[in-house]
């Protein structure tokens, strides 16, 4: 079986954004896996432990993202391949996919393990809209994953109404929710032998497409502008007699806060 | 005596004994190298003051009985070396004198003197021994057939020894002495016998039997003597007895300068050692020499598990069992050890690469069968220990417990990629933001807020470096403490800065865990930001950041003069710059963090401040000082789970609400957190309040 697996790199969600003239300001931020890929990761290495499969890890995006194929690689992976373009800069979650199609179609892989959803954007798109372009199922939210033969899976996802118990035909895509594992912290011995393990780098012409042939030319979508989330006001705090500060605290909530 | 007899005796007895020490040395020699042919004077002193002195013996109150019994055996020991010299010349020549100690001196005189004496404490001490161990039992104590023996083998040497003496007193005071025996007779010093009462005693036991049958006694109890010693000498090698040869050297080979050898500063970017997984110890030959001369010398007197954290609240960690089942093992492993250890000499650097590998291959045969963790040693058993070093300290014979800990756990975190998966979020949160609480970097400095303190890439023109730590810029409680320490350095007028956001884990918790490149990671890039603003000098808010920064950042060329807060206040105090008020009120007792007393022994500082605020003093735990009790967060378990037994800080806390304190003082912030969960889990929180003692002089300062 042959599994591929995505991985984003997203700005560390534990530090503040802070954002000048409508965009981010990149001074000081980081960037880390994207944590619910970090559970397809973990799946995807599972699998193979379990069941045997080749696996494949793919990441999108300008920059260096050596570190983290690398660290994929250490927690299991066997394959890396970097999509490095700057004109996918602006890229929305439709042109992603249509260039996972394309990375899909030049691998014949039987299953696709996605994140639910990137930290960075929380669009919870790109998977289903690539398995929509492939014309395959697509199951998300995924805590579980059983393989049943080299043709089907049962995952279970969580629904509405409760958990789902679904059996998928492959080839399919399945975006996983963080509560399907914990992952694992790249083994080090892996992280050192992987450093002489190489990673697939191109451009969207070394995969055989360009930016207009993944919708780039007409962006379905566009961010215009970024906006600073509302900071937490501090509480206030009373201290003192009990009886004067209950009749305090009840006069700003009725008089200030207006709550009744 | 018996020329012929003796040289026998002596060839045989001397023959086995050389080739067992022959192959115990080979056996060490087999193992890692590690240096410790440096500061002779220090290790001499070393030498006299623990070993012959004593002192983890008879300076122990909780056992002075017991040190005494030991200390006077020991030193009756070394004293009769020279009788039984003299006792192997009378064997070959009738009436030998060594040189210096014959009746011509008064060496002569006082030597039988004191070796009379030491006779008589020796048999008594041998009889308590005996007593204590079938009678009092101790619970630290394996009762062995061994320990028996041994002590059976002493009283005999003894009293063959003092019969002898007796009935040649018998031959030649009450039968004219008919063999012609030698004795001390100088006309200034008198008879020999007027020195040697215990002797005479004895003779009075067999003064009714006639010259004949003392005579006999005098021969049996000489042959008697000579045998059990060459026996006793050969019986030592085999089982925890080997101590009274090893451990001499074992303290005189000690580490010095720290409390412990240094964790090693692997070279991780050797690519062999990750193909070769030669980092920690994962095999019983990755034990260095001086490691196995600590597991020759393992007296198995229990006192490490006795004080130990984890084995007194029922953790399978037990320090006698771990030092018997690595013996176990390096023993059964010898003979394939030594051949090993002959095949990795002949592989040579230049040499034909094949052949290496081939060598390589035929060593990888000889290791040991078993997984060292897991087979030999649990996993839960490696992971329970604090690191706390409360083992070292009362271990008379210097055993170092603590690294050989850490480096398993390198096997198996580097190697092996085993170990406590809780581990993962603080592994992570280092990492990503160079804390183990995983909270954005960009969040180091909020404790600060409004405190106009100085970041130090603004203005790096200060006396001082604070050394916060991630505790207390990160946890709610502590960052009171470092609100506190403020305080106190802004009212003495000391110029400081902290490093802000640039400030990282200093990888303490790492490397304990023995995760070896997370260490290494914090650590270059915390050198880096110190070494970039030339700090000299660094006051450090937590004992772990104390203990790393100052002894191991030098390893990786970061070298400063760090002082912990509760050093730093004590001297603000004893210099007038800040005056404290002896306004604290209440029963207040101090908790020792181990990495403050035992590791960097600060003992003093803290109680001299505690002193000096208190109005009612302070009250010492029963477990203080030297011997205080870890609260449990030491080693990494700060980060892991405490799923077996008591909890560590439940059993601190309750000794502390034991002693009805008030308030108890700590120095630590895992201790901070550790006593205070403890005393809340025991609903205590509200009666007994935990403050770290920079919050205790902010409060109480003038």
């Amino acid at each position: 079986m042959k599994i591929l697996t995505t991985a984003k790199k997203v700005v560390d969600v534990e530090l503040t954004i802070h954002v000048e003239n409508g965009a981010i300001v990149e001074d000081g931020l980081q960037y880390v896996i994207n944590a619910w890929d970090e559970n397809a990761v973990e799946a995807s290495v599972q699998l193979k432990e379990n069941n045997g499969a080749e696996t494949t890890l793919v990441s999108i995006g300008s920059g260096d993202n050596t570190d983290m194929i690398r660290k994929c690689y250490a927690m299991g992976i066997d394959n890396g391949i970097h999509i490095d373009d700057p004109a996918l800069e602006k890229a929305d979650s439709f042109v992603f996919a249509k260039v996972l199609q394309k990375v899909y179609e030049a691998g014949e892989y039987d299953l696709v393990i996605t994140g639910k959803q990137a930290q960075d954007t929380d669009s919870g798109q790109t998977g289903i809209i690539l398995a929509e372009c492939l014309g395959i199922a697509c199951v998300s939210n995924v805590i579980a994953i059983e393989i049943i033969d080299d043709g089907k899976i049962k995952v279970s996802r969580l629904g509405d109404m409760g958990t789902e118990i679904v059996e998928v035909v492959l080839p399919a895509v399945i975006t996983v929710s963080d509560s399907i594992n914990e992952p694992r912290l790249p083994a080090m011995r892996g992280i050192m032998m992987a450093k002489k393990k190489k990673i697939q780098v191109m451009d969207l012409a070394g995969l055989g497409t360009s930016y207009d042939e993944v919708g780039g030319g007409s962006l379905k979508s566009e961010v215009i502008e970024f906006m600073e989330s509302e900071k937490r006001q501090g509480g206030q705090k009373f201290e003192g007699d009990a009886a004067e500060i209950t009749a305090k605290v009840v006069d700003l909530l009725v008089n200030e806060a207006k709550v009744f | 005596m018996n020329p012929l007899f003796m040289s026998l005796l002596l060839i045989v007895g001397l023959a086995i004994f050389s080739r067992t020490m022959v192959q115990k040395i080979q056996l060490l020699m087999a193992l890692e190298p590690t240096d410790r042919a440096n500061h002779i004077t220090d290790r001499l002193k070393n030498m006299v003051v623990i070993a012959l002195g004593q002192k983890r013996l008879v300076g122990r109150k909780k056992e002075w009985a017991s040190g005494i019994m030991h200390a006077f055996i020991f030193w009756g020991f070394c004293i009769l070396l020279i009788r039984s010299l003299n006792l192997y010349g009378e064997g070959f020549v009738k009436g030998f004198q060594l040189p210096l100690f014959g009746d011509g001196s008064i060496l002569g005189y006082l030597y039988i003197a004191l070796k009379d004496i030491m006779e008589g404490i020796v048999l008594v001490m041998a009889v308590y021994a005996i007593f204590r161990r079938a009678v009092l039992k101790p619970e630290r104590l394996h009762n062995t057939w061994e320990a028996y023996f041994v002590l059976g083998m002493i009283g005999v040497l003894m009293l063959s020894d003092l019969l002898l003496d007796g009935a040649r007193y018998n031959l030649i005071m009450l039968h004219n002495n008919p063999e012609h025996l030698h004795f001390f007779n100088n006309p200034l010093y008198g008879s020999e016998f007027l020195w040697t009462p215990v002797s005479v005693g004895a003779a009075s036991l067999i003064s009714g039997f006639s010259a004949d049958a003392n005579g006999l006694i005098l021969t049996t109890m000489f042959w008697l003597h000579i045998i059990t010693q060459l026996t006793f000498l050969n019986f030592l090698p085999f089982g925890k007895h080997f101590h009274v040869i090893t451990a001499l050297p074992n303290v005189f080979l000690k580490s010095l300068g720290y409390p412990h050898e240094k964790t090693k500063l692997l070279d991780l970017e050797d690519e062999s050692v990750w193909e070769d997984e030669s980092l920690g110890i994962n095999h019983i030959h990755q034990l260095n020499w001086k490691q196995g001369l600590d597991l020759y010398t393992c007296t198995e007197c229990g006192r490490c598990k006795e004080v130990c954290p984890t084995h007194t609240t029922d953790k399978p960690l037990n320090l006698h069992d771990f030092n018997d089942t690595l013996k176990a093992e390096l023993l059964e492993n010898a003979g394939n050890l030594i051949k090993r250890a002959k095949l990795a000499a002949t592989i040579k650097e230049d040499g034909d690469a094949e052949k290496n590998e081939e060598i390589k291959a035929q060593m990888a045969e000889l290791n040991s069968k078993k997984p060292l963790i897991g087979d030999v040693i649990t996993e839960d058993t490696l992971w329970a220990c604090t690191t706390c070093r409360a083992c070292e300290q009362v271990c008379p014979v210097t055993i170092e417990h603590v690294p050989r800990i850490i480096a398993m756990r390198q096997g198996q975190s580097l190697m092996q990629g085993v170990y406590p998966q809780e581990l993962n979020v603080a592994l992570k949160g280092l990492e990503r933001n160079g804390n183990p609480w995983g909270i954005g970097y960009d969040k180091r400095v909020d404790w600060a807020d409004g405190l106009d303190v100085k970041i130090m890439a603004k203005d790096a023109d200060v006396d001082y470096l604070l050394w916060v730590g991630c505790a207390g810029s990160f946890d709610d409680r502590s960052k009171k403490v470092s609100k506190s320490l403020v305080k106190i350095l802004q009212k003495a007028n000391i110029s400081f800065a902290i490093l802000g956001k640039e400030e990282k884990c200093t990888g303490d918790f790492a490397r304990r865990v023995g995760n070896e490149m997370m260490y290494q990671m914090m650590a270059q890039e915390n050198i880096e930001t110190l070494n970039n603003y030339k700090v000299k000098k660094i006051i450090a808010a937590c004992p772990h950041c104390l203990n790393t920064l100052k002894h191991e950042y030098p390893q990786m060329g970061g070298n400063y003069e760090v002082i912990h807060h509760t050093d730093f206040i004590d001297q603000l105090i004893k210099s007038g710059k800040i005056t404290l008020n002896k306004s604290f009120q209440g029963s207040l007792t101090y908790h020792d963090p181990c990495y403050l007393g035992r590791y960097n022994s600060i003992y003093d500082q803290p109680r001299s401040i505690l002193q000096a605020l208190s109005k009612d003093g302070l009250k010492e735990l029963d477990r203080h000082g030297r011997e205080s009790f870890c609260c449990g967060a030491g080693g990494g378990r700060m980060w892991m789970e405490e799923t077996i037994g008591k909890r560590i800080n439940v059993e601190r806390s309750e000794e502390i609400a034991g002693q009805k304190a008030a308030t108890v003082a700590v120095a630590c912030p895992f201790c901070l957190t550790m006593i205070e969960d403890g005393m809340k889990e025991l609903d205590k929180d509200e009666d007994i309040k935990t403050q770290d003692i920079a919050e205790l002089v902010a409060n109480n300062m003038a």
